[in-house]
């Protein structure tokens, strides 16, 4: 879409007057807000695109995991309002001066489920049947030499295996 | 060629474990064990894995063909045989003999 | 609403809420463009209908509007169809998923497939018959 993309990183007490700025530099097309979990900190995103989509300016802040608080853009971009109230339900994140409303998610689901932090406890629960080898049976039962590299189940890290 | 139902060819099955662990249901179940045997004029016997038993979960099953497509060895195929029906979920699960004899009845 | 009969058995009659839970019920519609259901008249929706088809993913958040239903109709039987209902399926790993409508309520007959075919909802809807269930 746009041949040139700015990228900066800002500290989050900047994040509303940053954005504001390159917005007043002709980047007044809100186009997504988002957010990554790095695990050690979370990083809000918001991509800005120029009028006539010659260039786009992405901005990103990091939250650090004890106060995931922000201030919210919606007064910049009415838009942005809806993207923030998702990153709310998936990510956790506060945007002060946005109702939080839900969006997706009814209310009576716990955890932000987009956290890496959050365990898809049927994957624990549920033995892996391929765990199993001509020498482990599917009950755990080893008979012979089994390999002593062991299988681990996709999509759940060791330290979901381990809590 | 309809994809209503995942037939096994037991001969063709070496126990790899590829489709088990590929599965994002984890719906196949499979039990195996290992046998020496000896071929004319070999001066070692070899390991062969012997399959005891294969179960698909047709409860879970989203047929999305990734087992007949990892299986090396083309044990696995897609057949026109029609969905199953039961009055018990756990009669959806279905072993070697029912996988394979399904198979033949509906070519 | 949409009315719909059996083309083979036309005593059997299916009424196809349209608030599917998700693409499974796509398949009554598959089945009536392929011939197997054929459209009727009428608005209403029946009293007591014998069988009710739970088609498609029952989420925690829509499980007690799903076992109103099921209260409304004690006399009804349940089909289970499709993988989601059944099992959780695709879902199975997701926390928000029901893991089968079978754990709340008593299921006369399960339907594999994701989604089934139009031609296994008729047989069993077929087979629910034959066992005396439906008219």
């Amino acid at each position: 879409m746009t041949a040139v993309m700015a990228m900066e990183s800002v500290p989050v007490d900047t994040w509303h007057e940053r954005v504001h700025q390159v917005k007043q530099r002709g980047f007044g097309f809100f186009d997504f807000l988002t957010a990554v979990d790095r695990n050690s900190f979370v990083e809000v995103v918001v991509h800005l695109v120029r009028e006539d989509l010659s260039d786009s300016y992405l901005i990103s802040t990091m939250l650090s995991n004890e106060n995931l608080h922000i201030d919210s853009i919606e007064t910049l971009f009415p838009g942005a309002g809806w993207h923030e109230r998702e990153v709310g339900e998936m990510f956790g994140v506060k945007f002060e001066g946005n109702d939080m409303q839900k969006l997706l998610r009814h209310e009576t689901l716990g955890l932000p489920p987009l956290r890496k932090n959050i365990v898809l406890s049927a994957r624990v629960v549920t033995e892996w049947p391929g765990a199993a080898e001509p020498e482990i049976k599917q009950d755990g039962r080893k008979v012979g030499n089994p390999s002593r590299r062991r299988q681990r189940p996709p999509g759940a890290p060791e330290s979901w295996l381990q809590q | 060629m309809i994809h209503s139902f995942i037939a096994l060819l037991p001969d063709k099955c070496t126990s790899c474990m590829l489709c088990v662990r590929e599965c994002p249901a984890w719906c196949i179940h499979l039990d195996s064990h290992t046998e020496e045997v000896t071929d004319a004029g070999a001066r070692r016997p070899k390991k062969i894995n012997v399959l005891d038993s294969f179960d698909i979960d047709y409860s879970l099953c989203m047929y999305c063909g990734i087992c007949v497509d990892v299986c090396p060895f083309d044990a696995l195929e897609w057949d026109q045989h029609r969905a199953l029906i039961s009055d018990s979920r756990a009669d959806l699960t279905l072993g070697i003999t029912q996988l394979t004899s399904e198979n033949d009845s509906a070519n | 609403m949409t009315r719909y009969q059996l083309a083979e058995h036309p005593t059997i009659e299916v009424e196809v809420i349209t608030a599917g839970l998700a693409c499974c019920t796509l398949e009554v519609e598959a089945a009536a463009t392929a011939g197997l259901l054929l459209p009727v008249s009428g608005e209403q929706i029946s009293p007591a209908p014998s069988i009710l088809v739970i088609s498609g993913t029952v989420t925690d958040a829509l499980l007690p509007a799903v076992l109103a239903q099921i209260d409304r109709f004690p006399e009804a039987r349940l089909m289970s169809f499709g993988a989601c209902a059944t099992s959780g399926g695709p879902y199975w790993d997701s926390p928000p998923v029901t893991k089968g409508i079978d754990q709340f309520a008593d299921v006369a007959v399960y339907v594999a497939g994701c989604p089934p075919r139009p031609d296994a909802f008729v047989a069993a809807l077929l087979d629910l018959a034959h066992s005396g269930v439906a008219p």
